[in-house]
């Protein structure tokens, strides 16, 4: 039971932890982290171009003007560095080729934001210079007009200032012409008079401070910015992207699966779905035809229960029907008994009868010759040969029947036909005792009497081979159905008789015991065994072949006992003997056993 | 000795009356001393010790006795005096009884009690002029046997409503001797005007006809023919009727067990063999004759035919 149920569970939980995971599979793929990370690069790259522009700008304004921005150019991008570095936005341990692409740029990075401290230490202390550098030409300037010879002054004025815009010029936008263009000037103060030649050589340090200077920074600008960032940022978003594609390409690949899978599963739990409509539909069915049982089950149990009875009745028919073919049975033997005991008295004195009456014909013609032969002798006109021949006649007749002897003949042949018709006369006297027809139902009886009857009437099983040894006590008479009891002790001597083989002995005693009267009844038969001693009682249950009985006889002496209120048990030892003990009550209970039913015969023998 | 000789009284009849109530053996003796011998026992065993002393012609005994029974003390008696007609007088018996009285008493005649002294009379009458007629010599009979030229073996007949009963009884017997059957007293008839049979194993009745007319009218005209019954419905009074008016050698009842049956048929062909050796035997074997043809008209006819039947033995018809 538990593993028809615990299949179909752990099928269910396999199906739903697939699907759990081709979901999760599908889901691996993060847009909105993918954007913040594309969006981040661009974040970077911006900030890089920005970074690179303030650096430009840096050449011309003055520094420190755009210190400010700088520092928050800075920060930014140091703060999405760090976000592609580690954090959930990371770019690391997703592909060992972005993981490469993502390391080389980070370094590179890193050396520009060196490079870019480096620059501002140097920057500083340059453009400080520079402009000290620059600011000191205008002086030096004024100084050489001052020193120039009054018809070159004019001259030297007019290139002093063109100086001092190209110094300026220079020093903020720097271009190959324009620091020729101040050596040339320089060269062509050069060709003046000596007399200023002191501040011309001062004027000329200074230019080349400024050139130097502004040189060196104009460098170091150039290998800032030169540093691969760019490039190397578009190849970790290329890798990126190339990654991010494989990712969404596998997600395709899951979410085909979980497609396929979804719609497998949709078709099995169709299929379920079904199944169950099915058995909905079979239930629905079942639970119509259910209803309609219900509705016609009365009338079945109506019809069964007339069948029941009938069958109940039948029963109980065919139950009377044994039960009366049994009696008939014994009844028959009983008669078959009877008859034979009958038909020998019978027959002799039937016999008897008829030999008397021939007999009194012989001696009816005797004394028919006497008698004339006395007629003649006494008559006055007879002649003396007429009575001689009468005498004669007379004379030779008793001489062949003698009168005495057949007298003698005659009476005895009539007390023995008196003998026989007496014993038929006992016989039948017995079996009216025994039948008791001419009786009431119930009675007061005694039980003695019984006995006796019954003895009688079973007495030519009996004859000449078993002897019975008779011990009445003093009975009490009992209240009890005379012909019943009677028929209860032919069956225990018949059983009883046909119990030994050959010669035995039946014992009776009769006692007055506890209210009412015990009867034994003992045989030195053959005896029985355990188990038959225990099924004797049993309707049907017989050890005679088939068609010698019919298993009833002694289940009848139960019935009949229980319905009087008696017990009836039995003792026996194989080969020795039975013994049958039964005990009857010497008043019956008020609800008086009117006619013995068929329930009654069968729980009692069930008890 | 002839039947002559005793009607004329020259010889007496010597009848042996056993019953276990001598009020019967009183009236026996007040009913026949005039006519014959007469012995008297009150039981078995005085009866076969007077039989060991006196040759009787007529054992006359009651069944039911104590000690000893009338069919157990005829059997004794048939080994003792082989010669002595034997009659079973008794009140009641059961079919076991008569049964046993047929095949191991082989009686002459059962006679119920009440009797009619007069047929008792006639009984006795017929069985002593059996015996007289019959004399069977003690055993020189084998001996005549053997010298004697076998004749044509005789025929079993049977008839029987049941088609397989023939070739039953044919398996039983072997190829010895031939079986033949026949469904009713027609082909019976038809089949003994054919055939040489010895033999007769009948049902007590064929097509819901008593075959004891037709029995008692073969062993009339035929007393070399033997009867065995054979039959399911095996009933005391069929079976005394059987006896009494039809001779029935032996009386089976069904199922057949094999081997009991061989023996009896084969012993049924011997006493024909014998019956056509001696026809002396034969008044051994008389029947009564029934009261009443009890065949109808087409029965008659039947019997007539078996009348005229010619005699396998005496060649005459």
């Amino acid at each position: 039971m538990k593993l028809r149920w615990l299949l179909p569970a752990m099928l269910a939980g396999v199906a739903i932890g697939v699907l759990l995971f081709l979901a999760r599979m599908t889901q691996s793929a993060d847009s909105k982290l993918h954007l913040e990370r594309l969006a981040n690069l661009r974040a970077i790259n911006n900030l890089d171009v920005q970074l690179n522009r303030v650096l430009t700008q840096a050449r011309v304004a003055t520094l420190m003007a755009e210190g400010d921005e700088r520092v928050r150019i800075t920060r930014q991008l140091g703060d999405a560095l760090d976000a592609i570095d580690k954090g959930p936005q990371s770019l690391h341990g997703l592909d060992p080729a972005l993981d490469l692409a993502t390391n080389r740029f980070l370094d590179t990075i890193q050396d520009k934001f060196e490079l870019d401290f480096d620059i501002e230490a140097r920057t500083t202390v340059l453009n400080q210079r520079l402009v000290n550098s620059a600011n000191s030409v205008p002086g030096q300037v004024a100084a050489l007009v001052a020193a120039a010879t009054p018809e070159v002054r004019d001259n030297v004025g007019d290139l002093g200032e063109q100086l001092k815009t190209q110094i300026v010029t220079f020093s903020v936008t720097p271009s190959p012409s324009n620091q020729k263009d101040v050596e040339m000037l320089l060269d062509r103060l050069a060709g003046q008079p000596a007399a200023f030649k002191d501040a011309l050589q001062r004027l000329h340090a200074g230019c080349a401070d400024v050139i130097v200077d502004k040189d060196e920074l104009v460098d170091r600008l150039r290998d800032f910015l030169d540093r691969p960032t760019g490039p190397q940022l578009q190849a970790v978003e290329q890798a990126y992207s190339a990654w991010y594609a494989g990712q969404q390409a596998i997600v395709a690949r899951y979410r085909l699966a979980l497609a396929v899978y979804a719609a497998s599963l949709l078709l099995v739990l169709g299929w379920l779905g079904l199944r169950l409509r099915g058995s909905y539909r079979a239930l629905d069915r079942a639970n119509a035809d259910l209803l309609r049982a219900n509705s016609t089950l009365e009338a079945q149990v109506e019809t069964r229960t007339h069948d029941l009875s009938a069958a109940l009745r039948d029963l109980r028919d065919s139950q009377a029907q044994l039960v009366q073919s049994e009696k008939m049975a014994s009844l028959g033997q009983l008669v078959a008994g009877v008859a034979h005991e009958i038909n020998t008295p019978l027959g002799y004195a039937r016999s008897n009868a008829e030999i008397v009456r021939d007999s009194l014909g012989r001696l009816g013609e005797l004394c028919a010759a006497q008698d004339r032969a006395l007629r003649l002798l006494t008559a006055p006109d007879s002649s003396d040969e007429a009575v001689a021949a009468a005498l004669a006649q007379a004379e030779a007749r008793r001489g062949s029947d003698d009168p005495a002897e057949l007298m003698a003949d005659l009476h005895s042949l009539l007390q023995d036909a008196d003998h026989g018709l007496n014993q038929i006369a006992e016989l039948v006297s017995s079996l009216k005792d025994f039948s008791r027809v001419d009786r009431s139902r119930t009675d007061l009886f005694d039980l003695n009497d019984g006995i006796d009857s019954a003895l009688k009437i079973c007495q030519n099983q009996l004859k000449h081979r078993v002897e019975v040894v008779k011990q009445y006590g003093t009975l009490p008479q009992i209240e009890c159905s005379p012909s019943q009891l009677n028929q209860v002790f032919l069956n225990l001597f018949t059983n009883a008789a046909q119990a030994i083989e050959g010669n035995g002995r039946i014992y009776v005693h009769t006692l007055a015991a506890d209210g009412g009267v015990a009867v034994r009844v003992l045989d030195t038969g053959c005896g029985m065994s355990e188990d038959v001693r225990s099924r004797v009682f049993e309707p049907f249950f017989t050890t005679k072949p088939v068609g010698k009985g019919t298993g009833l006889g002694l289940s009848i002496v139960y019935r009949i006992v229980a319905e009087h209120g008696g017990r009836i048990e039995v003792r026996s030892s194989p080969g020795k003997g039975s013994e049958f003990a039964l005990w009857l009550p010497a008043r019956q209970a008020r609800a008086a056993p009117a006619e013995p039913t068929v329930e009654a015969a069968l729980t009692a023998v069930a008890a | 000795m002839s039947a002559a000789v005793v009607e004329s009284g020259a010889v007496r009849g010597r009848v042996l009356f056993v019953d276990d109530e001598p009020r019967v053996l009183t009236t026996m003796r007040m009913l026949f001393r005039g006519q014959y011998e007469l012995h008297f026992a009150d039981g078995g065993a005085p009866a076969l010790e007077l039989l060991r002393q006196h040759p009787v012609d007529v054992i006359v005994s009651d069944q039911r006795m104590p000690g000893m029974s009338g069919i157990e003390l005829l059997r004794a008696a048939r080994e003792l005096a082989p010669g002595a007609m034997r009659v079973l007088l008794t009140g009641y018996s059961d079919l076991n009884a008569i049964i046993g009285s047929i095949n191991e008493g082989e009686i002459f005649r059962f006679v119920n009690k009440p009797w009619s002294n007069q047929d008792l009379s006639a009984t006795l009458a017929r069985a002593v002029a059996a015996a007289h007629a019959a004399a069977v010599p003690a055993k020189p009979a084998v001996a005549a046997e053997a010298q004697r030229p076998a004749i044509v073996s005789a025929g079993v007949l049977v008839m029987d409503d049941d088609p397989r009963l023939p070739p039953r009884i044919q398996a039983i017997l072997g190829t010895d001797c031939r079986v033949f059957g026949a469904a009713s007293l027609d082909e019976a008839v038809g089949q003994l005007e054919r055939q040489r049979i010895g033999v007769v194993i009948s049902n007590t009745r064929v097509q819901e006809q008593p075959v004891v007319s037709l029995i008692g009218t073969l062993k009339q005209h035929q007393p070399e023919l033997v009867s065995v019954i054979l039959t399911e419905r095996a009933d005391a009074g069929a079976a005394i009727e059987l006896i009494n008016q039809g001779q029935i050698y032996r009386f089976i009842t069904k199922p057949i067990v094999d081997n009991t049956c061989k023996i009896m048929v084969h012993s049924a062909l011997k006493q024909h063999e014998r019956l056509a050796h001696q026809p002396e035997l034969h008044r051994r074997y008389e029947v009564t004759r029934p009261p009443e043809p009890p065949l109808a008209s087409a029965g008659s006819r039947l019997l007539e035919r078996v009348r005229a039947l010619r005699s396998w033995v005496t060649g005459r018809a």
